[in-house]
């Protein structure tokens, strides 16, 4: 009896479970799957079982191309400068809050600050692009200290810092929430026995606390550089204009529109391929480094 | 907490960068409200900061009188709450079983999904999937696609195995069967994990266009972001007009009728968050958490 309870149990266990079984493998597995047309010369009508194989062709085809080294910089030009002032950016302002006194303040502070990460990219983009012609807010600024109105938008020199500084002002504070709890987390004795020490607010911060967030740090960092080649889409596409594209195409939106709109989808596919490749060797390699290094892994 | 000896100075200092830094997020919204409140002559002499000059709602009577941006509106409510039970739904059952020892493979799908954290799902590939599935140009190709998140699991997972064991034990005792204890007694003790999911969830469905730009061809379908996303990147008048009878007269500027319309996409999100916040962090927080 007990046996043949725990067996319709089971039955039920799994059956519950099956439609989250079976959306894993529909969406995630399927399309890993469906990569094998960047071996193939895809065709929309005769599907990818009907479609003629071409071997590396696609890959070596993506290497040909001037372009592909055009938009393999341009990515990853654009994730080191967000990576370079994007990463460290919460981090100070965590160290920033936690040095605050007057709690109704700092929650205050936290709630506004949380505000943007909640905002579309589009609501986002519609604020900055506004500001950033030649009519706009940032101009009229500019204009009380004497410098030239311009088009921000327009002037490919721009793009990289309009992209790296909009990514800052929306995911600050909302990065900073890892690092508070963190910090709150941190043994007050610590720094107790500092002071006692004799040891003053930046020697605390820099042999107490940037210590204790280290842990926290080189996760947030691995996660980070694992996404190198990955560009956040829906803020590209915002920002981006035939003017810019010079810069600002980066490997997701040629796939969306050369891959999509364009119809290529067996070169793209392999475009594709690459990038989550290097993110794999990136994102596996790091990790086993820092746990050799730090001990510290995602892992 | 770091204990100093008192040091005012850097209170203040610290205190008053900090503000002003807070103001940023904040002002461009302000400047948005301050901008479609105003009247023309106004705006159009940029004469507009933070504060409206010459008061005026004629570009709300404008907004709440045209019937794209209220279906486009409906579209967009429609997918966030359908999306949202559907991927509660999902993510509850698949978590419930993963977190009972009795469940058979456990091991093989728990590295099954764990696997997809590594692979990111490529674009053209899943694409194509959901044409072949008959999704594309349905509203279900917005939802079900991101219905599930190995993430989401993971943290539902631990949650439900953070319940009392002997509550689970006494209500088999009592001839509960696994539908049962999942139904009546992890749900209803799970509101925390679950609402916090929820809304991160909802949010992320409410804020996102890319699939419904790549998905969905039929006007009457695509959410308000998508109408935004128009406005904003192809800018001008050209797609003033795809917002059909949004009538450019003298009360409005095309600059105040942009900054109407994104309020007023803005509204359902600002309306929630300072409600919400407590349970947002919260969810930030649970993110920390290591199997």
């Amino acid at each position: 009896m007990l046996k043949k309870l725990s067996q319709r149990d089971a039955a039920l266990l799994l059956l519950l479970a099956l439609p989250g079984i079976l959306h894993f493998l529909v969406f995630r597995y399927i399309p890993l799957g469906g990569n094998v047309i960047a071996f193939q010369k895809y065709n929309l009508f005769k599907g990818f079982l009907e479609s003629p194989w071409v071997g590396l062709d696609n890959f070596r085809q993506m290497f040909a191309y001037r372009e592909f080294y055009q938009i393999l910089r341009n990515t990853l030009l654009l994730s080191l400068y967000s990576i370079l002032f994007g990463f460290p950016a919460p981090l100070v302002l965590a160290l920033m809050l936690n040095e605050m006194r007057r709690m109704w303040l700092k929650r205050s502070v936290q709630t506004l600050l949380y505000l943007p990460h909640f905002l579309s990219w589009v609501i986002v983009g519609g604020i900055f692009v506004n500001m950033l012609t030649t009519e706009g807010f940032l101009n009229t600024v500019f204009g009380w200290f004497g410098i030239d109105r311009k088009d921000y938008m327009t002037d490919p020199a721009y793009f990289r810092t309009i992209l790296v500084s909009t990514g800052i002002w929306k995911e600050v504070g909302w990065g900073t929430i890892l690092y508070l709890a963190a910090l709150a987390g941190i043994n007050p004795n610590l720094y107790e026995a500092a002071m006692v020490d004799g040891a003053g607010r930046w020697r605390q911060m820099w042999s107490i606390t940037l210590p204790s967030l280290l842990p926290a740090i080189v996760v947030l960092f691995l996660l980070r550089v694992g996404n190198v080649l990955d560009a956040n889409v829906e803020q590209v596409l915002v920002f981006q204009n035939p003017l810019v594209r010079e810069v600002g195409e980066v490997i997701d939106t040629y796939v969306y529109r050369i891959g999509l709109l364009g119809a290529q989808f067996s070169l793209t596919t392999a475009i594709g391929m690459f990038k989550s490749g290097i993110g794999l060797v990136l994102i596996v390699g790091l990790n086993a480094f820092s746990k050799r290094t730090t001990g510290e892994s995602i892992y | 907490m770091p204990a100093y000896r008192s040091d005012r100075r850097f209170q203040l200092a610290n205190d008053l960068f900090l503000v002003l830094v807070s103001l940023t997020m904040f002002a461009p919204l302000l400047h948005l409200a301050a901008v479609s409140l105003s009247a023309p002559e106004y705006v159009g002499a940029k004469l507009v900061t933070f504060w409206p000059r010459g008061f005026s709602l004629e570009v709300y009577r404008t907004i709440f009188g045209t019937s794209s941006l209220w279906r486009a509106m409906g579209v967009s409510v429609y997918i966030t709450v359908v999306g949202t039970l559907l991927a509660l739904l999902f993510t509850s059952t698949i978590a419930y079983s993963l977190s009972r020892p009795q469940m058979p493979l456990r091991g093989w799908i728990l590295k099954g999904i764990v696997l997809t954290f590594v692979f990111s799902v490529p674009l053209i590939p899943s694409y194509l999937l959901v044409r072949t599935l008959q999704m594309d140009n349905t509203l279900w190709a917005l939802m079900v696609p991101g219905a599930l998140s190995a993430f989401n699991v993971f943290i539902m997972k631990t949650f439900f195995q953070g319940l009392s064991a002997e509550l689970f034990d006494a209500a088999k005792m009592d001839g509960c069967s696994e539908l049962g204890i999942y139904a009546r007694i992890a749900i209803p003790l799970s509101s925390p994990v679950i609402a916090t999911i929820g809304l991160f969830h909802a949010v992320g469905q409410w804020n996102s266009y890319f699939s419904a730009l790549i998905y969905i061809k039929t006007k009457t379908l695509l959410p308000i972001q998508v109408l935004l996303r128009n406005l904003v990147v192809e800018d001008g008048l050209g797609s003033m007009s795809q917002i059909q009878t949004v009538d450019l007269s003298r009360t409005s500027t095309p600059e105040m009728m942009k900054a109407g319309i994104l309020l007023f996409a803005t509204l359902p999100i600002l309306i929630v968050y300072p409600f919400l916040q407590k349970y947002f962090v919260k969810g930030a927080m649970l993110g920390s958490l290591k199997e």
